[in-house]
């Protein structure tokens, strides 16, 4: 076993909001009981940090005059419709995972992204004060 | 009993690689010093609840043969940079938030996303079979849990 701190942060996001549109409603159960399998497993693992389902109705906003349109952002099949959290010692572990998500035969896609230990935004605006300490 | 207006949760999405793309170093540098002031001071406010830039590297997983490539995962302009988690008191207070974001003026949009309070993906596994096609197609984002949860906690 790894030791905590031998683990990075991985954002699992589920893409496709249309995996269960030909198939029966006790196809579709039996699928997300698999689902929920799954990720309760992954959390009693310690693999998983937590997971969610997003709503499709959303909200976009883009542009210089701050335009606010209806959502949502992509086509249904690449819509984001969920993530996990996961916390595993290596990208080849994360997209193990991945690959044993329950409507990948259905059409979702899982996009598997590392998340940063220190924040982008946080690194360029300290170096600005670094540089105008000296 | 708390007076706190029930908070529902949101998550916004911030898409665009390329913003920075025609500006100097030093613009750069500004626009995410105030990013992260504005950033810090939805922490403080605790209106934000978690949040992460992601890795421009990573992997795809698609299909039935479950097969794996590498990114790009999306064009630039359109690609997830990271997230906010918001707790606030409505979708209102969160568009308002996002239409605060530094780098929305330089080509990054914002995606406002509502989550269900109870996950969609349980609520399928437990529902009677005759729900199944409604959820799915007329799901309600203002669920009665927030407030049945609210008061268990409570």
């Amino acid at each position: 076993m790894n030791s905590d701190s031998e683990k990075s942060d991985y954002l699992l996001l589920f893409r496709g909001a249309d995996w269960h549109k030909d198939l029966s409603p006790d196809e579709i159960q039996k699928t997300m009981t698999t689902w929920m399998a799954w990720f309760s497993r992954l959390m009693a693992e310690g693999r998983c940090k937590g997971g969610q389902s997003l709503a499709p109705d959303s909200k976009v906003v883009s542009g210089k005059m701050k335009n606010v349109v209806d959502g949502p952002y992509a086509e249904a099949k690449e819509s984001v419709a969920g993530y996990f959290i996961l916390s595993v010692s290596s990208l080849e572990e994360a997209t193990e995972i991945a690959q044993e998500c329950p409507t990948l035969g259905y059409g979702t896609t899982v996009e598997v992204r590392p998340l940063l230990a220190r924040c982008a935004a946080s690194e360029l605006a300290a170096r600005e004060m670094a540089t105008a300490e000296v | 009993m708390s007076s706190t207006p029930a908070k529902s949760e949101y998550l916004l999405l911030f898409r665009g690689l390329d913003w920075h793309r025609g500006l100097t170093p030093e613009e750069v540098q500004k626009i995410m010093i105030d990013w992260m002031a504005w950033s810090d001071r939805l922490v403080a406010e605790g209106r934000s609840k978690a949040r992460s830039s992601l890795s421009g590297g990573g992997k795809i997983i698609s299909g039935k043969d479950r097969k794996v490539s590498d990114g790009p995962f999306a064009e630039a302009k359109e690609a997830v940079a990271g997230y906010f988690l918001l707790e606030v008191s409505g979708l209102d207070e969160a568009v308002e938030i996002a239409r605060e974001c530094p780098t929305v003026p330089f080509g990054a949009t914002v995606e406002v996303r509502p989550m269900p309070a109870q996950c969609l993906a349980s609520q399928l596994a437990a529902a009677p079979l005759e729900c199944i096609a409604e959820m799915l197609n007329g799901r309600s984002v203002t669920s009665p849990v927030t407030n049945a949860a609210a008061s268990a906690l409570a």
